[in-house]
């Protein structure tokens, strides 16, 4: 029973620990897995393709790029946290909306 | 699934842009709809939308030994429909595109239609295909979820491989080098991204089954034998 009601946070919990085990392996295995972003590396099949150099791709439009990594992460950081409120807030919202609901059934 | 800026030549960078505004227009319009007619669908949209922008900003490793991030969209087109996901995915984009160099401007009509159109409107058809079935309502999700994330990378191989022939074999030869880039590496996350997701359905259940009805997203027999069952 506990099995049948708690199945999909199980499988949750097995995929996840699936994952780092696999990359635990091909990280200490794999030669020359530098974890790029795969948009780099398509890049790179994209310079091979036309025949020109990954440096002659100039932006079209001007872009402002983070000026380290570090800038890079926080500002992807705040775009986690900004789904995370989101994500967080509903659910509290919706858990008080029905204990609302289920104390105004006993106060009646 | 990002097609970095200067790396589309601009005649695909028009085309694909062409293809996105319409579908944004109809996003935003389906939007004010379900705002003026139902206010308790405004948190459900901050659920599932909260999740795009949490999934899209986690870079994974994977087994090619490089790294990508899942997509998210398939929660909210399963609940929203893909226009309404388009119109989320395509404020996402911009603000990757703004301060963090992930994909750009001219591109991004071409990052809108792979991540907010394709993989949606997929998502959406295979819960379509299943909704009515007695295919169980969390392998709907997943299904719907992970194939979503799979078509994303499957079209930003397919556009790349139009803008870049090769040389020999010309287009086939370009989407399967793309697609074993992309696609390959997206595989594990995507089945990953699809049982968290099914996870987070399963919650929505369990917290605010009504809606869920209310919106005909599943009928009210299903979500009772789901709530029974998990």
């Amino acid at each position: 029973m506990m099995v049948k009601t708690y199945l999909l946070e199980i499988l949750t919990a097995v995929a996840i620990l699936a994952f780092i085990a696999i990359f635990l392996y091909t990280s200490s295995t794999m030669e020359g897995a530098e974890f790029a972003g795969s948009d780099n590396v398509g890049s790179g099949l994209i310079a091979e393709l036309s025949g020109k150099d990954p440096e002659s791709f100039a932006p079209l439009i001007p872009q402002w790029e983070p000026p380290s990594g570090e800038i890079e992460s926080c500002l992807f950081a705040l775009q986690a946290a900004i789904g995370g409120i989101f994500v967080g807030g509903v659910f509290g919202y919706w858990l008080g909306q029905r204990k609302s609901m289920s104390d105004a059934k006993v106060n009646r | 699934m990002h097609i970095m800026e200067g790396f589309l030549p601009w005649q695909w960078c028009i085309v694909w842009w062409l293809i996105a505004i319409p579908c944004l227009a109809l996003g935003v319009w389906q939007l004010k709809k379900i705002i003026h007619a139902d206010r308790e669908a405004l948190p459900l949209l901050g659920v599932t939308g909260g999740f795009i922008f949490i999934l899209s900003s986690l870079k994974l490793p994977s087994v090619t030994g490089s790294c990508s991030h899942p997509t998210g969209t398939g929660l909210s087109a399963i609940c929203f429909g893909p226009w309404i996901t388009s119109v989320i995915c395509a404020i996402v984009l911009l603000f990757q595109s703004l301060f963090l160099a992930h994909g750009g401007l001219s591109v991004l009509g071409a990052n809108i239609v792979s991540m907010g159109i394709v993989g949606p409107v997929i998502g959406y058809a295979v819960y379509r295909l299943l909704k009515n079935t007695s295919v169980n309502i969390y392998l709907t999700v997943f299904l719907a979820t992970a194939l979503a994330d799979m078509f994303t990378y499957a079209t930003t191989s397919l556009e790349l491989a139009l803008a870049y022939p090769a040389e020999i074999g010309g287009f086939g030869t370009s989407f399967i080098l793309f697609m074993g880039i992309f696609a390959v590496t997206q595989v594990p996350l995507a089945i990953v991204e699809g049982i968290v997701l099914a996870l987070v359905f399963k919650y929505i259940i369990a917290l605010k089954p009504d809606i869920l009805i209310r919106l005909k997203i599943f009928s009210e027999a299903q979500i009772t034998t789901a709530r029974g069952d998990a």
